[in-house]
């Protein structure tokens, strides 16, 4: 059976990112077209697609997990705050409209404290990539944040030495007004996501060493399970509703 | 003296930036008088983060006191950030 090719216009649509930015994700092989006639219009499967916009996770997965950090595109990668800033308000343009204003506030609030969390905890320690990955995508109703920190563990220990295990940790960053910048008086960010989450239409799987917890909506207790794949850093997968 | 917050951008996220507005803002903060109200202002912000609120509102409270009043903290974000950081009423 021949493959089902769309238009680059379509696949815009889908993947909910600009023409121009399709173009660019065909150059750096993020997303490759396929060119066609003698003009050489891209074209693109529609396995292509479903397949990009299921992998947004698994990407930033690859690129926490992996021992050498394999270069990420521009569009994904954050290497300073400013750029993350830049992106996140790029967020909340492109969620406009199409979920209420309120959701656009807290989701854009809680991916902020996300992902300052990584700058905030890792400055001047990364251990070698700096930075956070961040991605959103309509389509998949997910946002996606990673980074190559230290992990909650490690920053936590610093003020908790009785941690024992990644998961004891992402249950007090989840809980407690904790935070590894001692003596600084800080640690609430992890707490306000908790309590976004699960006052509201979202869902969040937060990833740390071996330990994952999941949240969603009315959840009262925090539990963690533990799975194989251990991660050094932190990965974050928010799930929203779109109104449209 | 009223604080307009979307002065200092609406998208209010990070602890480095609101360590800078709540530095930049100390010369505007010497013109209070002693029993002026000190009235901050959340019209127009659409997003606000307890990292941003906890470099530059507590400060503000904890210097000011019960003079600090908040005006228009109906955003989404903004409600669930001074929910969580208690201390601001």
């Amino acid at each position: 059976m021949p493959k089902k090719l769309i238009s680059i216009s379509e696949a815009a649509k889908q993947v909910g990112a600009s023409i121009d930015t399709l173009r660019r994700w065909d150059k750096s092989y993020r997303l490759p077209s396929i060119r066609i006639g003698p003009r050489g219009h891209r074209f693109y499967n529609q396995e292509d697609i479903n397949g990009f916009l299921r992998n947004d996770s698994s990407v930033a997965k690859q690129w926490a997990i992996s021992p050498n950090a394999e270069l990420l595109s521009s569009d994904v990668y954050c290497p300073t705050r400013d750029i993350f800033q830049a992106r996140l308000e790029k967020l909340q343009s492109v969620l406009q409209g199409k979920t209420p204003d309120s959701s656009v506030s807290l989701l854009c609030a809680i991916t902020g404290e996300i992902g300052n969390n990584s700058f905030d905890h890792n400055i001047g320690n990364w251990p070698d990539v700096g930075g956070v990955y961040f991605s959103y995508n309509l389509r998949n109703r997910n946002i996606v944040l990673a980074d190559r920190g230290l992990g909650i563990l490690k920053t936590l220990k610093r003020v908790k030495p009785e941690l024992g295990n990644a998961g004891e940790a992402l249950k007090a960053a989840f809980t407690e007004t904790i935070s590894g910048r001692f003596p600084e008086a800080r640690g609430n960010g992890l707490k306000f996501v908790r309590s976004v989450i699960t006052r509201n239409p979202f869902t969040l799987s937060f990833q740390t060493g071996d330990a994952l917890l999941d949240l969603k909506e009315d959840d009262e207790d925090i539990v963690v399970s533990w799975v194989e794949e251990q991660i050094r850093g932190c990965i974050a997968v928010i799930g929203f509703e779109l109104s449209i | 003296m009223i604080i307009e917050l979307k002065k200092f951008g609406t998208t209010l996220v990070s602890r480095p930036s609101g360590k800078e507005a709540w530095l930049a803002f100390q010369p505007t903060l010497m013109d209070i008088t002693e029993n002026e109200e000190v009235v901050v202002d959340f019209d127009g912000v659409i997003v606000l983060t307890p990292s941003w609120a906890d470099e530059f509102l507590t400060p503000l409270v904890a210097r000011y006191k019960d003079k600090v009043k908040l005006r228009n903290t109906d955003n989404a974000s903004t409600k669930a950030t001074l929910d969580i950081l208690g201390n601001i009423k």
